[in-house]
């Protein structure tokens, strides 16, 4: 049996296999329905489970930051399908951290879900100077609905809530200057470059909760 | 067979108080009215609203029937949830003797900066309050930091590590002085501390200040604990 670690997320797993180095990723959906799927270390609620070295998400994403970054203070913050987390080092050991649930519900998944409803591409939609400042992923959806019968385009809608989120999570992470970003947004070209508005970014990719369970 | 009578309380009455109402009444049985009973809910407090002061409402309601008196702290050593429990309780009839807690005179701390797991320190601290303490516990070097109340989940207690020294409202009720903000606001610097407050509780406002001045954990907590809660509990004592 190959030796695997996962990062268990809302929408995505991520899973690496540590004999041979690759990461692969899969819709959480298919693991839930895979019963004998069994990791050496997991992250991630639905990864609880199906280990016996189970990690709590910011411990993995501290380890793991620490891991990728070679900085002494820095600032890493993951934003996920469902929430938000961040962790602030200073001389490399935690200073502060904070996970956000309630606020930054499902704001990932809400993206994901209307990119694909509206059939738009992130990496080529332009950076609105507009922002739609709301925090839940529910409220978005109505007010990006509420935008679009009042004449704006999907497109121009969708960015304006790109920018809202890139601003709310900014703020959550105490406004750095520099701020390294996890999860599967550093792959959407228009959040980075609405984060970039704020404070300089260096996208960390998805993977960074996964080095931080070995 | 004669019904077990309860002399309820909440907050941190003086001694003296204690004392005379359990000589005028030396067969009933004392109940901290702030703490989690699974009481069923009153319907009289709103749902935003702060746990301890609901608990304190929900409580008294469900044994009324076994309560003599309420001894209510609605002074600055409780908060004014507090004073305006009692004012509701005492118009639905029940017999409310309020009492504020003013000593400034410190008793020396042995408790909150024993070795004993978190959840006991509390607990005997808070037991403290109808029978005090007479023993006295070596000293550990804090490796952490409690600052807070009595959380209405005391679960949240358990993920500490017994060097854990507790700080905050609850020292204050180990040194008998409830009101006393300067030791409220004290932590030893250098030492990760979490700072803890029940939601939509006044307290959260100085707990934010000293997590920001300490480079501590803020938290606040409604009901049960949550996963995020713990999880940033968790790190914080694991990487801090």
């Amino acid at each position: 049996m190959p030796k695997l670690v996962a990062d268990c997320g809302s929408s995505w797993t991520k899973i690496k296999n540590l004999d041979d180095g690759s990461v692969f990723l899969c819709p959480t959906h298919d693991i839930l329905r895979n019963s004998e799927l069994r990791f050496s270390a997991a992250t991630g609620h639905l990864g609880r489970d199906r280990t016996d070295r189970y990690e709590n998400e910011l411990i993995a994403l501290a380890q793991g930051s620490l891991k990728l970054v070679k900085d002494s203070d820095f600032t890493v913050v993951d934003l996920g399908s469902r929430d938000m987390k961040f962790v602030s080092f200073r001389n490399r050991k935690v200073r502060k951290l904070d996970w956000n649930q309630a606020c930054g519900a499902s704001t990932g998944f809400t993206l994901e879900l209307l990119g694909k409803y509206y059939e738009v591409d992130y990496n080529k939609l332009p950076v609105s100077d507009e922002r739609i400042p709301v925090t839940c992923g529910i409220f978005a959806i109505e007010r990006i609905f509420e935008a679009i019968i009042q004449g704006e385009t999907p497109e121009r809608a969708l960015a304006q809530f790109i920018h809202g989120i890139a601003y709310n999570l900014y703020n959550f992470a105490q406004r750095p200057e520099l701020l390294y970003l996890s999860g599967g947004l550093c792959a959407n070209r228009c959040f980075v470059e609405s984060l970039t508005r704020y404070c300089e970014v260096i996208p960390l990719g998805r993977h960074v909760l996964l080095e931080g369970l070995y | 067979m004669a019904r077990r009578m309860f002399i309820g309380y909440w907050g941190c009455p003086s001694r003296q108080v204690i004392s005379k109402v359990a000589r005028t009444y030396p067969y009933d049985e004392f109940i901290d009215l702030d703490v989690n009973m699974n009481a069923p809910s009153s319907g009289l407090v709103p749902d935003a609203y702060c746990q301890i002061v609901t608990n304190i409402v929900d409580n008294a309601l469900h044994l009324r029937q076994n309560i003599r008196l309420i001894i209510a702290s609605v002074g600055e050593d409780k908060c004014d949830g507090g004073r305006f429990a009692a004012l509701i309780l005492k118009d639905l009839g029940f017999p409310i003797m309020e009492v504020r807690n003013t000593e400034s005179e410190r008793e020396p701390l042995t408790i909150s900066t024993s070795g004993l797991p978190l959840l006991e320190k509390v607990n005997r601290i808070m037991d403290g309050v109808v029978s005090p303490n007479q023993k006295r516990y070596p000293e550990v070097q804090p490796t952490h930091g409690f600052w807070g109340v009595p959380p209405h989940d005391m679960r949240l207690l358990e993920l500490f590590p017994n060097t854990t020294h507790v700080y905050g409202w609850t020292r204050c009720v180990e040194a008998g002085v409830p009101a006393d903000l300067e030791l409220e606001m004290y932590v030893d610097p250098g030492v990760p501390t979490v700072f803890y407050t029940q939601t939509f509780c006044q307290k959260t406002v100085l707990a934010k200040y000293l997590a920001e001045k300490y480079d501590g954990l803020y938290i606040d907590c409604d009901g049960p604990l949550t996963n995020s809660v713990i999880a940033k509990v968790t790190a914080f004592i694991r990487m801090g």
